[in-house]
């Protein structure tokens, strides 16, 4: 049990780092706290939205007051009749969305041919267009009778959900906090190596195994830790979970274990502890690129083929489509990704770390 | 049966040649001294017999066992405490002490009892519940010593146990090294010449790699006999006047206007009437012994600390 020694003593130096411990818990925390304020505090209000009704008929009013009566919009008075008053207003800060019916909307709905809506938000806002977008999606579905599964699931869930602000954010902080593992496991091996503190160890008896285990099996307890705290403190600010808290905490875990993958990796590479810093250099881009802060949705499509490549945008998606209701079976391929790349990652780090002690 | 032997042990990085051709047999129960300056191949010795470092060519055993095909029967044996004060820093004295006995299969009443006791040894008892990194640097050097002997192993390697210590500190290492003296097989690296004097059995002295003397302190003396220091204090000292003794006598060194000449059978007064007749003032002048820096010097022709 020579791994033991080696891990309760890595256990030990995390603990009692309090800058260490500081960045893992206290920066996705302070987070939480300033994205989630800024998003619009505690309670959910409505969206206020307005209407550009250029069809002017039967149908195009009883959807605008069939639009009306959900609780997740407050529709401005008066309607626009033509477009380009709205679009001044929108550029003049009076109104921030407001949604086009087409001319044709009622004829379009008669003959059942595709009916294109175009909902028109402030540059500046995108967050609370792309919230909106669903509803209007979801209530126009059920208004001209069509119902997709997804537009169904999207109302149900849109109801429970106390605060749709944290439900977005959370996951994203949370994932991007168990990033911050890498630097942290980066920073302990080459911090080890550097000082000589891994070539004292050498000359015991201990076996490569042991090492790779002692380095590797102390973040376990702080990734449980850390993913626990957030959860905590997401439940605090009003987080609602819909679907299973074991299938968001399987997601956390399995992003947490690629990290410490890579911070074996890059712990291996580097030279010195102050080189740590790097990981700094792929965690940020990484976590906006995979959206943790920002909906990847507008991204242009290379950049979101590189994310979808790696395993942060799975684990940020399927722990938001958990806390949103999804079952396990609509988040299954994101969690054969999440092991798939958990396994290669941990691997190759582990192939690394050896190769660090051998040479 | 040697307890650290060495045959045309050679290390390389790229074209330096860290350690060239070493041949060493420590016995067991000695104090063995690597006396040499920076970059002589001192530690690059030690990390090899330590299993840290693969040799280039030749070969290393440590109690019979190699250390290239047997690494980890080597490591069983050995205690290390390395140049740098290598430390779990927020550990505490026990903690450190613990780590080490329990990765060498110690059982946790013995990793106690060799841990009371060699705190109690060290000084160190009344802080062993502080946090390392608190420590002053001769502490933790102690504490370094203290976890390489923790494993109570057959074969100590101290490297420079005592670089960067005040002379206070310095001796307090030298007591405990003395009381190892004996009982464990230890292979000392440093450049401090008086540390190697004092505490030794033998001493290699390595310069460039290479082992260049080996004997006991008093043998590595006995080489230079005759040879006599004169430690002159002067005034006006003209570089002619150097010149010239450099001419007449073996070793002549100025530093800050003192004298320093060396050669066999000098005669005192000579010099001084010689340096009187050159118009130079002399303040004091006085013989000594040759140290094993004088045979440092006169078997490479530089200082310990060039």
């Amino acid at each position: 049990m020579k791994f033991w020694e080696i891990g309760k003593r890595n256990l030990k130096e995390i603990s009692r780092n309090p800058v260490l411990l500081g960045f893992l818990l206290g920066m996705p925390v302070a987070f939480m706290l300033v994205f989630i304020a800024a998003a619009g505090g505690a309670e959910a209000s409505p969206i206020a939205l307005s209407i550009v009704d250029e069809d002017r008929s039967q149908n195009s009013s009883a959807f605008i007051q069939y639009l009306g009566s959900v609780d997740a919009i407050e529709l401005n008075e008066p309607l626009y009749s033509e477009e380009s008053q709205a679009q001044e207003d929108l550029e003049n800060g009076k109104i921030s969305f407001y949604l086009l019916i087409p001319s044709g909307f009622q004829q379009a709905q008669q003959v059942h041919q595709p009916i294109n809506l175009e909902l028109v938000y402030k540059e500046a806002d995108p967050m609370t267009g792309l919230q909106l977008k669903p509803i209007i999606e979801a209530v126009g579905s059920g208004f001209l009778g069509v119902a997709p599964p997804l537009n169904v699931e999207l109302k149900g869930t849109a109801s429970i959900i106390k605060n749709p602000a944290v439900n977005f954010y959370f996951p994203g902080i949370a994932v991007y906090g168990l990033m911050i593992l890498i630097a942290t496991a980066a920073e302990i091996i080459a911090g080890d190596r550097e000082k000589g503190f891994l070539s004292r160890m050498f000359t015991t008896p201990a076996r490569p195994s042991d090492f790779i285990l002692g380095y590797s099996l102390p973040f376990i307890p702080v990734l449980i830790v850390s993913a626990l705290v957030y959860l905590g403190v997401g439940m605090g600010l009003g987080l609602t979970i819909v679907g299973n808290l074991g299938h968001v905490f399987l997601i956390f875990f399995l992003i947490g274990l690629c990290a410490i993958g890579i911070g074996m990796i890059v712990g291996s590479l580097i030279k010195s502890e102050s080189q740590a810093g790097i990981s700094w250099l792929f965690i940020v881009p990484m976590a906006m690129i995979s959206g943790a802060w920002f909906t990847v949705d507008r991204m242009p499509s290379a950049v979101r083929s590189v994310a979808e490549a790696l395993p942060f945008i799975h684990a940020i998606d399927a722990s938001r489509s958990v806390l949103n209701g999804a079952s396990f079976s609509a988040i299954m391929l994101d969690t054969y990704w999440l092991i798939g790349w958990a396994v290669v990652l941990f691997a190759t780090g582990i192939m690394l770390f050896r190769r660090t002690m051998v040479s | 049966m040697n307890a650290v032997q060495t045959f045309k042990l050679t290390k390389k990085f790229d074209s330096l040649v860290a350690v060239n051709g070493v041949d060493l047999e420590i016995k067991k129960g000695e104090l063995f001294s690597l006396l040499g300056p920076n970059g002589a191949g001192k530690t690059t010795t030690i990390r090899m017999l330590c299993c840290l470092l693969k040799p280039t060519k030749g070969s290393a055993s440590v109690l019979g066992y190699d250390v290239v095909k047997t690494p980890f029967a080597v490591k069983r044996l050995i205690g290390v405490s390395p140049q740098d004060t290598i430390l779990s820093e927020r550990l505490n004295c026990w903690e450190n002490l613990a780590l080490i006995g329990k990765v060498h299969g110690l059982s946790s009443s013995e990793v106690k009892r060799r841990s009371t006791e060699l705190l109690e040894t060290m000084g160190l008892m009344e802080r062993s519940k502080d946090q390392v990194r608190k420590f002053s640097g001769g502490m933790k050097r102690r504490l370094s010593i203290a976890m390489a002997l923790v494993s109570d192993p057959q074969v100590l390697f101290l490297d420079e146990p005592t670089l960067g210590l005040d002379p206070q500190a310095r001796r307090a290492i030298w007591e405990y090294i003395a009381k190892l003296k004996g009982r464990k097989t230890i292979l000392l690296t440093t450049h401090y010449m008086e540390e190697a004097d004092s505490l030794s059995d033998r001493i290699g002295i390595i310069d460039e790699g290479r082992v260049v003397a080996l004997g006991t302190a008093q043998e590595l003396k006995t080489n230079l006999i005759g040879m006599r220091n004169m430690v002159v204090s002067t005034e006006n000292l003209t570089a002619e006047v150097i010149a010239d003794l450099h001419g007449k006598y073996s070793r002549v060194a100025v530093t800050k206007g003192q004298l320093k000449i060396s050669h066999k059978d000098l005669d005192f007064k000579e010099i001084v009437d010689y340096l009187h007749s050159r118009g130079v003032a002399v303040y004091s002048a006085a013989l000594d012994q040759p140290t094993l820096e004088d045979v440092f010097i006169q078997i490479t022709g530089k200082k310990l600390r060039d």
